[in-house]
């Protein structure tokens, strides 16, 4: 009997969990570590955001889910990892502590034959000072990134609505709290989810709403940008975004890494060198992630984690680490088989697994300030990786330790992201987008590395019935209800 | 090399916002070709985009006649607004007034690949503006107001700078005439149906003589219409197309129409 150890319970881990427990049957043990009693629908958090979806309904508690799939669960955070186990423990282990009322505290060595890491990142808000710390989000700004924060968020904006209703002019500021920051597309749903609610609220003329963003032109994205094709023709979403920016009356500062943030302050650097500063009253800042900082331990208790995880923390793939500068990217040194190039038996998905390099261009103020996304590697793609990775380790449980890999590389990957721009059954709208392939290939298709042909594009009421059906289908898939195999990711 | 400069209505390519990479032969050749290209049609400046290519890179022809060479330029900080009559090679011909900023700061690198920085206002602002967005793919026609574009597009259709900037109204004058016409012919109709019920002589011929009568105002209401409709159309010149197919139409619909009930009322109320 085979145990596979899933660091992780979010998109990536519990896709991988599930399938894999799917696959196994009772043969084998599949182990879920997350710190979270919860599962969190993480895109819908945008919506809980402005109030417009309770807390509870974007999540669900996961023991009676894992008890339903077989999988044992242990609500406890990984610290560590023994590929090569310990003088006392022959077999690789995760040390883990749990945080579950119970036991909290408490922690435990979990053996293993297959490790997927998918641990998400940590919200990195220590990285700008005023955005938060090590215990996480400051008081000065707000957050969407975990249904918390995004119910805390809710209420700010209320407050802000009903002060506006009063005759106090508000001013919103949205957008990436740091230069290095990726997930411009939930800062991009949420500025204009909140447009449209202070709009129903009949309060629009009331707010000044403003955009910054480290992207080097509006609708970068963290992939470059796209092309969205609509109506014949193929409209740059730089274009795209400006056009719907303009037409919202929302404002926007780009290529901007904050630095700090105070009361009612947000302090940035520019890409072409001058400083600025930016009063708000609401603020929703996406910070940095970083990895989760787990630890990985030789036989002998030495420290290897720098063999194992990447200086910021990502667990290393099958990736190429050495591609050097932009004009050496290529597409083949993203990964395919995310599986550790020092232990065979562990992998990385989501966003716990190091990426090469970013997508979009690299860039730096005069003061040498690195101010670009970095890669995206949420949502569709994330997903997608988690079941790839847990079907190459069913294969060789099942089909013994030489079974090919399954590769889902993100070079070879379109993916369709919906992306709200206000809530409501009549007058909600959404941005259809799909792109292929995510990370651009300048060998195949010279040029802008995509394939146009697959890229499309839509804004309008039907992209956000589409954005509602998702919402409550794959809650029904992580839910594990009838026919849930058959979603796809 | 000299390149053709791709106007309007040759579609725009749908490749194009690729950032240098390498900065070789190729992209020197590519520069190059901007500049004779500049030099040949007495241009201010060109994005590569203009000329097929799909590369971020844009020339720019100084007052001086140096040139200035921006490869993946970005448009990053912006101040104050300002709306100038813009005119663009893509468009040869036509201009528009456009909305942009008029302080702006921008990113870019030289051929050296080094990052470079660059502040502009007032006219050279609105020039990199209109420049940059075509590395982008975009035309000025995605910065005009929907009244201007409306208006732009009038300029396209008929391939003239003129400015249009009255809309084609909804009803005309002329559309009076046509009324007092029908009323007209609706009155001999109804002198018609009523003759079917009547058989004094004398009451049919005072009936037909109102029928022949108002028949001749009809035919002169409707030469009327012909000649004004014409002199209408011309004072909206916005919406000349099919303005002539349309009197003549109408007329010729009208006189059908009053040939018909004149013939039946020949026959049928006509006592002689």
């Amino acid at each position: 009997m085979a145990r596979l150890i899933v660091l992780g319970g979010g998109v990536s881990g519990h896709t991988a969990a599930t399938f894999a427990a799917e696959w196994l049957g009772s043969a084998h043990e599949v182990v879920v570590v997350t710190p979270n009693s919860k599962w969190n629908w993480i895109p819908s958090n945008i919506w809980v955001g402005v109030g417009q979806m309770s807390k509870e309904e974007v999540t669900f508690d996961l023991a009676p889910v894992y008890a339903k799939a077989g999988i044992t669960y242990k609500q406890a955070k990984a610290v560590s990892i023994n590929p090569e186990g310990s003088d006392s423990i022959e077999k690789p282990f995760v040390t883990v502590e749990f945080t579950d009322e119970a036991r909290l505290g408490q922690s435990e060595n979990i053996e293993y034959d297959y490790l997927i890491n998918a641990t998400g990142p940590k919200l990195n808000f220590a990285a700008t000072p005023g955005l938060g710390d090590a215990n996480g989000l400051g008081e000065f700004t707000v957050s969407v990134c975990t249904a918390d924060h995004a119910s805390h968020a809710a209420t700010e904006l209320e407050k802000a609505i009903e002060k506006m209703k009063a005759g106090e002019r508000q001013k919103f500021l949205i957008g990436t709290g740091h230069g290095m920051c990726t997930c411009q597309g939930a800062a991009f749903e949420y500025i204009f989810n909140i447009e449209h609610e202070v709009r129903k609220a009949g309060v629009r003329d009331m707010a000044d709403i403003k955009w910054i963003s480290n992207e080097s032109f509006l609708g970068d994205f963290g992939v470059g940008g796209l092309h969205m094709k609509t109506m014949g023709y193929a409209v740059s979403s730089k274009i795209f975004a400006e056009s719907l920016f303009t037409e919202r009356g929302v404002e926007w500062i780009i290529g901007a890494h904050v630095n700090k943030v105070e009361s009612g302050k947000a302090h940035y650097e520019l890409l072409d060198g001058t400083m600025g500063e930016e009063e708000f009253d609401f603020s929703m800042l996406i910070p940095p992630f970083a990895g989760v900082g787990l630890k990985a331990y030789d036989k002998a208790g030495e420290d290897i984690t720098a063999t194992v995880f990447a200086p910021n923390g990502f667990m290393k793939v099958d990736a190429n680490y050495a591609a050097g500068s932009y004009e050496n990217w290529k597409a083949s040194d993203w990964p395919s088989t995310y599986q550790n190039p020092t232990y065979a038996n562990m992998f990385a998905c989501g966003i716990a697994f190091a990426p090469p390099h970013p997508i979009s261009k690299p860039m730096s103020s005069p003061n040498g300030t690195p101010i670009s996304p970095t890669p995206p590697r949420t949502g569709m793609p994330s997903g997608i990786i988690g079941k790839a990775v847990a079907h190459s380790i069913c294969d060789r449980i099942l089909k013994g330790s030489e079974a090919p890999l399954h590769e889902a590389s993100m070079a070879h990957m379109g993916a369709a992201c919906v992306a709200s721009a206000g809530k409501g059954l009549f007058d909600g709208t959404a941005a259809a987008m799909t792109i292929y392939p995510v990370v651009p290939d300048f060998e195949k298709y010279p040029g802008t590395g995509r394939d146009t042909d697959y890229t499309f594009g839509e804004i309008g009421l039907a992209g956000h019935w589409i954005k509602h059906i998702l919402h409550h289908l794959f809650i029904w898939k992580a839910k594990l209800k009838a026919g849930w195999t058959l979603i796809p990711e | 090399m000299i390149k053709e400069v791709i106007t309007y209505p040759t579609p725009p390519s749908v490749e194009y916002a690729t950032d240098v990479r390498l900065f070789n032969e190729e992209l020197f050749s590519l520069i190059d070709d901007l500049k004779e290209s500049i030099n040949e049609n007495g241009m201010d400046g060109l994005a590569a985009y203009q000329i097929g290519s799909y590369f971020n890179v844009v020339v720019i022809k100084k007052e001086d006649g140096s040139f200035l060479e921006l490869i993946n330029p970005r448009l990053i900080s912006t101040n104050g607004k300002i709306t100038t009559i813009e005119s663009t090679a893509y468009f040869a011909g036509l201009t528009a007034e456009v909305t942009r900023y008029d302080n702006i700061s921008i990113v870019y690198q030289d051929r050296e690949s080094k990052q470079q920085y660059l502040k502009a206002e007032g006219a050279f602002a609105v020039l990199l503006q209109r420049k940059i967005d075509y590395t982008f793919g975009a035309t000025f026609l995605s910065k005009l107001s929907k009244s201007e574009k409306a208006i732009f597009e009038k300029k396209l259709e008929y391939g003239s700078n003129i400015a249009i900037p009255e809309s084609c109204p909804t009803t005309f004058r002329r559309d009076y005439l046509v009324k007092l016409s029908n009323i007209l012919m609706i009155t001999i109709a109804l002198t018609l149906v009523v003759s079917l019920f009547i058989s004094t002589q004398e009451t049919l011929l005072g009936m037909w003589k109102y029928q022949l009568y108002t028949s001749y105002a009809v035919v002169g209401v409707n030469i009327v219409y012909f000649f004004y409709a014409q002199y209408e159309g011309k004072k909206y010149t916005s919406c000349t197309s099919c303005q002539i197919g349309n009197i003549i139409g109408t007329t010729f619909l009208a006189l059908v129409k009053l040939t018909l009930l004149m013939l039946l009322s020949y026959f049928l109320v006509n006592p002689l």
